[in-house]
């Protein structure tokens, strides 16, 4: 094993317009179980102005590296080698005092979670003007500033809300603010932490295009660390690939998507959905997880888990090598000139199914009250409907995708399916029966047909049972007799591919994927014919998406399955569905086949999703993008007439003669294209990218 | 690959498996604790004194000598009382009297009190109403309704016992109603739920245990305030009845005689003090047990 690893490439040259030069950064942890490397000789540059992505997986060490750069790694962690160097001065080498002062006046920090960044007792202005005061700015001036600071991040009525409190803001509001807060001092670097990743999809988009205008307007450079391949498409310049806490690949994001030097980027791209993705196939998934930082595999970090690995990975460490202009990659076999042949696509499944029988999931003009059962010893709560007349049917085989974005009303549907919200109207049909008001979670009526996979595997599982205590309580509740229990465990681990020799962990001792594992072999121990989905993947890494995906559809294809699978991913549910429901505030605004809604959308707001969602491709970045205003509504008071007049780009709020749609709630009717839409002039806003 | 793998699991080592009783292991941690070592030898060391108090002295907690109020001595190490009775001998009788009195009082108080915490499980409308009942309780100060009680049957060791199971109620039953919330919401109770886990089960297996961790470091807290409450209650003299000791009622005649003889005061205040200590270190060695992870 080479012990470090001297860059191959001329090193930094005195290039006087370089704003950071990272040179061999280095970031140890002293944990009780040895030194984790969790940022191991990091090297990359940023230009004046310009955008430079760091992309990785959990555990990548990208987070550190920003950290490592601003200085603030708390013990147990400590930066012991390398250079940071920002207009040639080396900040791991000044005073903690110029430290201070140079971070928000040069340098500004953007973080993932709007919410916790933001102090809740104190008003905006007053956040945003403490940033001036602290760099010697003067009271009334600093005012002035911060009104003109949230003008310019782009908040309506700025001079009003300049006073009030975090909490009245949403959450992409928020995130603006928080940017505000960054430009204060007119920094000339942002070093931005995933700063889209707690947002939905329409507001990422809004926040996307107000950095790249900060970009334009002030010059600022932005170094963007992300997981999302898509964010770095539209956004980035160059882009930094991480993994095992090394720098694999970096160079111009054209290169990096278009001819990756690295298995890993080229596999990652691969088995990624995407949305112009035709006909079924099963995603070309990377095996393995992630590596955990405190045990590096020896050699290339990627070697277990990657397709091209020989002898030479597993022995020594591959250094960065010139790949074209400005790009390098490390990889021994690329590195010989050996080409990356595109993954072969995984076999497909031996079973085929067929959608077809009778429906075992009937929903007709469901309303479900959130506020159901509130309230104190007087008087009830007021009722907030969260799913407001919804109609849907899913048959075995089939897979019915629902998308929208958060506070949509799409989980409070699936566990009003799974009787765990109460029904306030309309009624659920499971197996050809209707549920009544006994029929309560956990039922046998509905145990016995639908199961439900969570969004959280960890917070699924009880963490003081064992994977098997876990498994073997379903089993219990469906009569298996405990001597058949053992073998049942064995078969269901296996199938979901666990390790049947890790079944007596505790359930933080897994990864991500492997957790997911357990809570799809515990939904399935209950042989269902129904699985309710809810985000079953959001919580998982990209790599370990495709392998989640893929088992689901197996398992779907195998066991003539039904899905009702949730996810905001437009992509992912476009990979996986074969009907599509689009859900806006409580009700469904599209409903139809998934090839005929991505195609072409009819509803308005099925377009701009589409249009917001982030594309793994560099030759999008420019096309045309409808980005909508404003935030959802709140369900406890919803807009009259449409649900979406508010933010509709077709609706009265841009053309003052659609009155009808303030006045009259569209119903879903079938449209030219033969899907289902709820508007009053559908198809007339088309996605771009159809 | 059943067959392969059953011999398998056995011979390999796994390091990361749970321990066979996970929860049992975790309140061993407290050993591993300087605070929790001091606090259990501390303990052993009263309650092996309090256990070992009718061998030691035979004569019992009244037997008389020739001198009364006399000083420090090698026969009486802190002296005799106003009835010629050996001071020291009276302090561990009374500590006698006031662990019996905490480990019966607590543990009763700490289970009426969970119980009364988790009604809200059976009956949303029932827990609200036993909540609001707790929070009337707790309006009262402790020793206001030690005196009602004392007044309702009479003051004597059951009246004790009933003012420090009273008093705690409280605090349990908020305790484990706030952890029923929470646990109930907790996604894993939810999953079993839908699994079709019978309710009690559900209860036992997965609310239960996550609630039991804050209950027993306040359970350990509560037992300081519990011998306060001994204390508080026989120093205004409604506690046990003499000429039985105990350390609180053992500080009230004290007192009248702080000036002549201040190891009257001293001796039953040490141990009283002593108590409290070892409670208060076995209630931070719990916290921290209950929270590693």
């Amino acid at each position: 094993m080479t012990i470090t690893t001297p860059s191959t490439e001329p090193a930094g040259s005195l290039d006087t317009d370089l704003l950071l030069d990272v040179r061999g950064l280095q970031t140890h942890f002293e944990t009780q179980f040895g030194i984790v490397r969790a940022v191991n000789d990091v090297s990359f540059t940023v230009r004046p102005g310009e955008v430079v992505g760091i992309v990785g997986e959990s555990g990548s060490g990208k987070s550190v590296t920003a950290r490592s750069i601003l200085r603030m790694i708390h013990k147990p962690g400590r930066v012991v080698g390398g250079e940071v160097l920002y207009r040639g001065q080396d900040l791991l080498g000044v005073s903690d005092k110029e430290m201070q002062a140079l971070r928000g006046s040069e340098i500004a920090m953007v973080f993932q979670d709007p919410q916790s960044a933001l102090n809740p007792v104190m008003t905006v202005g007053d956040q945003i003007a403490e940033a001036l005061i602290v760099h010697g700015g003067e009271k009334k001036a600093s005012r002035a500033r911060a009104l003109e600071l949230l003008e310019q991040v782009g908040i309506p009525d700025a001079p009003r809300r300049l006073d009030e409190y975090p909490h009245q803001f949403s959450g992409g509001m928020r995130q603006r603010v928080v940017i505000a807060i960054a430009l204060a001092s007119s920094p000339k670097l942002l070093i931005a932490d995933e700063p889209t990743t707690a947002l939905d999809v329409t507001i990422q988009a809004q926040i996307l295009r107000l950095l790249a205008q900060l970009r334009e307007d002030l010059g600022v450079a932005v170094l963007m660390i992300t997981h999302d391949m898509g964010v770095v498409a539209e956004m980035c310049d160059r882009v930094v690939v991480m993994y095992g806490g090394r720098v694999m690949e970096r160079g111009p994001v054209e290169a990096i998507f278009s001819a990756p030097q690295l298995p890993y980027t080229a596999d990652l791209l691969a088995a990624m959905p995407k949305l112009e993705d035709g006909e079924e196939h099963r995603l070309p998934a990377i095996p393995g997880a992630p590596p955990d930082p405190s045990r590096l595999p020896t050699g290339c970090s990627f070697n277990p888990r990657c397709r091209f690995a020989e002898d030479r990975c597993r022995e020594s460490v591959p250094v960065l090598t010139i790949r074209g202009p400005e790009h390098s990659a490390a990889c021994h076999v690329t590195g010989d000139g050996a080409p990356l042949t595109p993954a072969p696509p995984a076999e497909a499944t031996a079973a085929r199914r067929e959608i077809g029988g009778e429906p075992l999931l009937e929903i007709t003009d469901l309303r479900v009250d959130v506020n159901c059962g509130r309230g104190g010893l007087l008087g009830k709560a007021d009722p907030v409907y969260a799913v407001d007349g919804v109609s849907l049917e899913v048959r075995p085989g089939e897979t019915l995708g629902l998308v929208g974005e958060s506070g949509c009303g799409k989980s409070t549907l699936a566990r009003a399916i799974m009787g765990i919200n109460p029904v306030s109207g309309g009624s659920v049909c499971i197996g050809g029966q209707e549920l009544g008001p006994k029929d309560r979670a956990g039922s046998k009526r509905i145990r016995e047909t639908v199961q439900y996979v969570f969004q959280d595997p960890f917070a699924s599982l009880n963490p003081r049972r064992t994977v098997r205590q876990s498994i073997e309580e379903a089993l219990e509740v469906r009569g298996v007799p405990a001597k058949e229990r053992e073998a049942e465990i064995l078969r269901l681990s296996e199938r979901v591919g666990l390790n049947p020799l890790h079944l007596d962990r505790l359930p933080h001792a897994f990864s991500g994927g492997q957790r997911q594992r357990v809570g799809i072999a515990r939904a399935l121990a209950a042989e269902p014919r129904l699985l309710v989905c809810d985000e079953p993947v959001s919580a998982l890494d990209v790599s370990i998406q495709a392998q989640i995906i893929n088992l689901l559809s197996d398992l779907r294809d195998e066991l003539d399955l039904g899905f009702l699978f949730i996810a905001h991913d437009l992509s992912v549910v476009k990979h996986i569905s074969d009907r599509v429901a689009v859900m806006y505030l409580g009700t469904f605004v599209e409903i139809g086949d998934a090839e005929q809604v991505y195609s072409d959308p009819q509803h308005p707001y099925t377009a701009s999703l589409m249009a917001s969602s982030p594309k793994p491709d560099v030759a999008q970045r420019d096309r045309e993008r409808i980005v909508l205003t404003g935030d959802l509504p709140s369900p406890k008071n919803p807009p009259t007439g449409c649900r979406f007049r508010t933010r509709c780009p077709i609706g009265p709020l841009f053309r003052d003669d659609r009155q009808v749609c303030i006045e009259q709630a569209p119903t879903l009717t079938p449209t030219a294209t033969g899907q289902m839409a709820a508007c009053h002039f559908p198809g007339e806003l088309a996605a771009p990218t159809a | 690959m059943s067959a392969t793998s059953a011999p398998a699991r056995r011979a390999t080592k796994d390091v990361r498996r749970a321990p066979r009783f996970p929860t049992l292991h975790r309140y061993l941690m407290v050993l591993k604790s300087g605070r929790g070592i001091t606090a259990l030898v501390l303990l052993g060391t009263l309650v092996a004194l309090a256990l070992l108090a009718p061998a030691l002295f035979p004569g019992g907690y009244d037997e008389q000598s020739s001198g009364a109020l006399a000083g420090p001595s090698a026969a009486h190490w802190l002296g005799t009382d106003e009835f010629g009775r050996d001071i020291l001998v009276r302090t561990i009788y009374g500590l006698r009297t006031d662990l019996t009195l905490i480990i019966t009082a607590v543990p009763v108080s700490l289970a009426i009190g969970t119980l009364l915490g988790l009604t809200g499980y059976l009956n949303g409308r029932l827990g609200l109403f036993v909540q609001r009942a707790l929070d009337i309780v707790l309006g009262i100060p402790g020793l206001l309704l030690g005196i009602m009680i004392v007044l309702v049957i009479g003051a004597g060791w059951f009246a004790l016992f009933s003012a420090i199971v009273i008093a705690g109620l409280p605090q349990f039953g908020r305790l484990a109603r706030a952890g029923l919330l929470t646990q109930q919401d907790r996604e894993y109770a939810v999953a079993s739920r839908t699994l079709g886990v019978p309710r009690r089960t559900v209860m036992v297996r997965h609310i239960l245990p996550n609630v039991v961790d804050p209950l027993l470091v306040t359970a350990a807290i509560y037992t300081v305030a519990a011998i306060f409450i001994e204390a508080s209650l026989s120093i205004v003299g409604l506690g046990i009845n003499p000429p039985q000791p105990s350390l609180g009622a053992l500080l009230n005649t004290g007192a009248r005689y702080v000036q002549t003889l201040p190891t009257y005061v001293i001796g039953p205040g040490v141990v009283l003090l002593l108590l409290a200590l070892a409670f208060t270190l076995l209630s931070d060695a719990l916290n921290k047990a209950a929270n590693r992870r």
